[in-house]
């Protein structure tokens, strides 16, 4: 590290906070394999550490205009060096803290919810070296650092997700979430080769400032929409979205942490870093708002069919994440970044507390939940409606803050559409929210109580406690992060000299959110909630519809089509069949033209002596022709 | 006579070729012995190998250990060794995977004495070919390194094995036939006085039409034994035939000596012919990686997926020396040691589990993470390092490569980037299929890799890390070398 002073706490802090994990990791990995406890203690040090750190470093830049930047020299040779290093502003702060926060408490919740399992300190291992990528990703100061983390806590999601491997569900959803990722990394990586070639290096910061101005139009374009190709596979965009409800295969404090809080929202994250950036390119924003808004939208419409519950949360962090970036993508920063601070609360909690059913009930089916006696777990159950109303963006709970400011970014748009779809938005989001509460907190009569559990997950009784405090500690917090909106909005804006365009007042807007919302929350009650209800959605009366949602819009059915009639069927075989036939075909047809030629040849040798001489004479009759004539 | 100082090059060769002679006079019914013998010896050639790295001066750069005494004066041959920034790679490279090859075979117990006998004559062959500099010797050490192939394949391997050895040598002997008129014809182009590299270098030896038709010849010839595409089928049928130590060998190594052969001779003395034939080798190279992968997809047998997966790696290496530029050079240099390690884990893994479960074919393992998490862990790893992984070493060659084909080839960088999904496809499928799920009940009495037998695994294991971790360490090596190289272009 270069201008390493020993009293720069700042630096040492950061260190602390991102590599600490990876001593974790190693360690692990290669010593306490089989100590579990051990393991566990040390994952936990490391990140409570990384916490603590981050803790301090957002007190003490608490305010802070000017970002700070140390780098050092990971890789130099031609025209390319790699730096690694730590870029600390408004935006990395508040992401590294909500990392290391919900790293520590999920790590704390899985020391109940993995106890007993064989594979304990594996788990803790991966969850460091996670911890490590994620932490690295964000304190960032070069794209290539960060493609290089964003690789790896695509491996830390691939090997989580795939953490009971034994189950092939499980292998196979890890494998679909790494390719499906992969593609969308692929444009990412072309789209930082272009902005490289061009621009020479790859520093974030230069990206967001004046260099990118001499930069085409054109080049900017294409290199933000490749960029957001990225953002696509990794926060499970329209159309790279079937790998997240997959994922949910992994245990239910990974999706809580990874597939949920931290590293899906690097995506957005991600567009966050370079909103500048994003932002000289119209067009390039108005592809993202359009994503965005297609993911928000039909995601939600697939949460409202499932009766998985884990997959109705996986289905619903697509739509927040569509949401973050329709509001990046209108052009209001603080909103975005605000709503995935707030989501990472309480997403992470209602994926805890769903843990907490899952693990007693063996059953991740909401219905089986409900008749089983969801609702006689009180602490995760007061914490899920908690989440689920901050979810539904009902005050005074957080998410109604961050969602109002998205909406007003919407609405400032030239064209209404796009508030339209924001509001229907929310109206899915309360629906499907609620439903799933409904069922839990009020299971229709009379059904058998049918204990065959649906794809439940093998956990282990016990460590209830320990599982109870992190849910509510996320509790209070969602709770009780909206006031601090003001508080936030300004440290955020700190570094652009805080001249935000002032949005309009739609004094409006929270009247028609909170409208729909009462109106789905009411429509919900009707069909899930009251006595007697049936338990079946709108939605599910009409089966084209329910089969439209159910089957995902068919876009996994598409993929499976074009990956085995196309790629493996067409492409490979073809491939594999030329190999075979044609290229060795040739090869060892060469082979047998030259055996069958010895063969001919071997006639000539057939040791009779009259045949000799007949040859002989004829050779030296040709030989005198051509010699004397 | 020129030595400077301690003839480390040389002391490598003997280091071989004693080895190799210890051996033979060793029992043949002590088998341990001879087993211990060829531990020690490759042990010495390894650690020959890293004082070489070592006491490489990178500030200096250039030609180092420069050893030269005249063989045949009166035809021109010298006995020249030296190494740069492109062979030193090479050299550790040869250095590990020899010794954890030698390592990997200890449970071998079918005519021991003569395996071995035959691998290091193999490994000097490769030793001498990094090492030298003298054209003559070149194509000597490039046969003596292909002879051993076949008996080691056609005797001690499996799957097709008589097949595979005799489609192998035939193969490698019409590159090698594509070889010595090319070097013949540079001989004598140059005036028939000599064969040394380094004065062939000379600019201006050579016409541009003269290069250009050698550096043809020079690039088929080698290049078949790079598995440039199409000229690739025998390697992978080389690969699943022949046993573990020669697939590492063969993977790790063998393939390297036909890119490393390409740069030291064909780029090296045709540069114009080379900078002309770039465009047909950047599109040789992308069809090759992508084909490569797109056969491995629909493979059954474990070591013909690795097979494929390393006619697509190559493929980055051909890419990278196609660009004409540092950052390709010091790339493919890389792509080839980190693939070098990657292949030789893969087998030395692979090569685990088939003596265990005497199968490779995929749909017959399954779940055999849970029976032996180590061996498994192993070939994981490798599979993680061929889907590049970033901070596992094959990562660092193909960013680079990457950087530089995305310069000057645009659109064929865009199907070589592109190629990234289809690796993670057809490598995370294996790796599901083999390693995954339920175990299957024909294995679970086997037992997990010990120690001892784990230690040639984990040497590799924790090459690939520390390279990925650190990938300066091997950069700035091949740095030296290729500055000057691209500096000296005409």
């Amino acid at each position: 590290m270069i201008a390493v002073g020993s009293t720069d706490t700042t630096l040492l802090a950061a260190i602390a906070a991102t590599k600490l994990p990876f001593v974790a990791f190693a360690v692990i990995l290669l010593l306490t394999r089989r100590r579990p406890r051990l393991s566990a203690g040390l994952s936990l040090t490391a990140i409570a550490v990384s916490l603590a750190s981050a803790g301090f470093l957002l007190v003490k830049h608490w305010g802070i205009a000017r970002p700070i930047e140390y780098a050092a020299l990971w890789l130099a040779g031609g025209d390319v060096s790699v730096r690694v290093g730590i870029l600390i502003d408004p935006l990395s702060l508040i992401m590294l803290a909500v990392v290391a926060a919900i790293c520590l408490l999920v790590q704390v919740y899985s020391l109940g919810y993995m106890a007993g399992d064989p594979g304990f300190s594996r788990y803790y291992a991966f969850m460091s070296l996670f911890a490590w990528a994620m932490t690295n990703l964000t304190l960032a100061p070069t794209l290539l650092q960060l493609y290089i983390f964003w690789e790896l806590v695509g491996l830390a999601s691939y090997l989580l997700i795939g953490f009971w491997y034994e189950k092939f569900s499980a292998s196979e959803a890890g494998k679909k979430a790494f390719v499906m990722t992969r593609c969308g990394d692929v444009a990412f990586f072309l789209g930082l080769l272009l902005i490289l070639v061009h621009l020479g290096n790859l520093d974030i910061r230069e990206l967001n400032g004046a260099a990118a101005g001499r930069l085409s139009p054109t080049v900017v374009t294409a290199g933000a929409l490749l960029i957001f190709g990225g953002i696509i596979g990794k926060s499970a965009q329209f159309p790279l979205l079937t790998w997240l409800p997959d994922a949910m295969e992994g245990p239910t404090p990974v999706s809580a942490l990874l597939h949920s809080a931290t590293m899906v929202a690097a995506g957005v994250y991600l567009f966050a870093r370079l909103f500048p950036f994003f932002s000289l390119s119209p067009t390039a924003l108005g592809v993202c708002l359009a994503v965005g808004t297609v993911s928000m939208l039909i995601a939600s419409t697939m949460a409202m069919v499932s009766r998985d519950i884990k997959q109705v949360w996986a289905y619903s962090t697509i739509s927040q994440l569509g949401l973050m970036i329709m509001g990046l993508a209108a052009g209001n920063y603080v909103a975005g970044v605000f709503h995935l601070t707030t989501h990472a609360a309480f997403k992470a909690l209602l994926f805890l507390c769903s843990g907490v059913f899952i693990h007693a009930f063996h059953s991740n089916d909401m219905v089986v939940i409900g008749r089983q006696g969801g609702r006689r777990l009180r602490v995760p159950m007061a914490c899920l409606v908690i989440a689920a109303a901050a979810l539904s963006g009902i005050p005074p709970f957080s998410g109604y803050f961050s969602k109002e400011r998205i909406l007003g970014a919407l609405a400032d748009l030239p064209n209404p559409l796009w508030v339209a779809a924001g509001l229907l938005g929310a109206f899915l989001t309360t629906y499907y929210t609620f439903r799933l509460i409904f069922i839990i907190l009020f299971p229709a009569p009379g059904g058998e109580d049918t204990a065959q559990s649906h794809g439940s997950e093998h956990g282990h009784h016990g460590g209830y406690a320990v599982m109870a405090w992190p849910l509510v500690i996320l509790a209070a917090v969602s709770v009780a992060l909206g006031f601090g909106e003001k508080a936030v909005a300004q440290f955020l804006l700190n570094p652009f000299g805080s001249v935000t365009p002032a949005a309009a007042h739609h004094a409006w807007l929270p009247y028609a959110a909170l409208g729909l919302s009462a109106a789905a929350m009411l429509l919900a009650w009707f069909e899930f909630g009251r006595r007697g209800a049936g338990q079946i959605g709108f939605v599910e009366r009409v089966a084209p519809l329910h089969a439209l949602f159910g089957e995902r819009w068919y876009i996994d059915r598409a993929y499976r089509w074009l990956l085995d009639q196309v790629v493996y069927r067409l492409f490979s075989r073809l491939c594999a069949r030329n190999d075979q036939k044609i290229i060795d075909g040739a090869v060892d047809g060469l082979g047998r033209v030259i055996a069958a030629g010895g063969g001919r040849m071997s006639i000539l040798h057939t040791g009779m002596v009259q045949y000799r001489l007949i040859v002989v004479f004829v050779s030296i009759a040709l030989m005198a022709i051509y010699f004397f004539i | 006579m020129e030595f400077t100082g301690f003839p480390y090059l040389t002391a490598i060769l003997l280091s071989c070729v004693t080895g190799l002679l210890v051996i033979l006079f060793v029992p043949d019914e002590n088998r341990s012995a001879v087993k211990w013998v060829s531990a020690v010896f490759s042990g010495l050639t390894l650690a020959l190998s890293i004082a070489v790295f070592l006491l490489y001066d990178t500030a200096r750069g250039g030609l180092q250990f420069v050893e030269r005494a005249a063989w045949v004066p009166s035809l021109g041959i010298h006995y020249l060794n030296a190494v740069d920034g492109f062979s030193l790679p090479m050299v550790l490279l040869t250095g590990i995977v020899f010794f954890t090859g030698v390592l990997t075979m200890w449970e071998l117990d079918h005519r021991v004495k003569e395996f071995y006998a035959f691998y290091f004559l193999l490994v000097t062959g490769v030793f001498g070919l990094f090492m030298s500099l003298d054209l003559f010797f070149i194509f000597i050490w490039y046969d003596v390194s292909l002879f051993p192939m076949y008996p080691l394949i056609a005797i001690w391997g499996s799957t097709r094995k008589e097949y595979g050895a005799m489609k192998l040598t035939l193969y490698l002997l019409a590159g090698s036939a594509l070889i010595l008129p090319a070097i013949i014809f540079l001989h004598v182009q140059a005036g028939g006085t000599t064969y040394d590299i380094t004065a062939l270098m000379q600019p201006g030896t050579f016409s541009a039409a003269d290069q250009k038709l050698a550096f043809l010849l020079l690039y088929i010839g080698f290049g078949i034994l790079a598995a440039v595409w199409p000229f690739h089928t025998w390697s992978p049928v080389g690969h699943v035939a022949a046993p573990t130590a020669v697939s590492m060998v063969h993977a790790g190594v063998l393939m390297k000596i036909g890119a490393f052969g390409v740069l030291r001779v064909g780029m090296s003395l045709c540069p114009e012919g080379w900078q002309f034939w770039a465009p047909l080798m950047a599109t040789v190279a992308v069809i090759g990686i992508v084909y490569g992968a797109l056969v491995a997809l629909s493979q059954t047998d474990l070591k013909f997926v690795v097979g494929y997966s390393s006619v697509s790696h190559m493929g980055i290496v051909g890419l990278g020396l196609s660009t004409l530029t540092v950052d390709g050079l010091n790339g493919a240099v890389f792509q080839m040691f980190a693939h070098g390690i990657m292949t030789a884990l893969f087998f030395s893994a692979i090569g685990y589990i088939y003596e265990r479960t005497h199968t490779k074919m995929i749909p017959e393992l399954g779940g055999l993470s849970r029976i032996m998490p180590v061996a498994s862990g192993y070939f994981i790893l490798a599979a993680l390092t061929a889907v590049g992984v970033p901070c596992l070493a094959s990562f660092w060659g193909e960013l680079m490569v990457f950087i530089a084909a995305f310069r000057v080839y645009p659109i064929g960088g865009v199907f070589a980037v592109g190629g990234l999904v289809l690796s993670a496809l057809f490598m995370l499928r294996v790796v599901q299929r083999a390693f995954y799920g339920p175990p299957n009940d024909k294995f679970v009495h086997l037992t997990d890799v010990s120690f001892r037998l784990g230690i040639p695994r984990m040497i590799l294991a924790a090459v690939i890390v520390l390279f990925g971790l650190l990938p300066s360490i091997l950069f700035d090596v091949i740095d030296t070398a290729s500055v000057a190289f691209i500096k000296g272009l005409p």
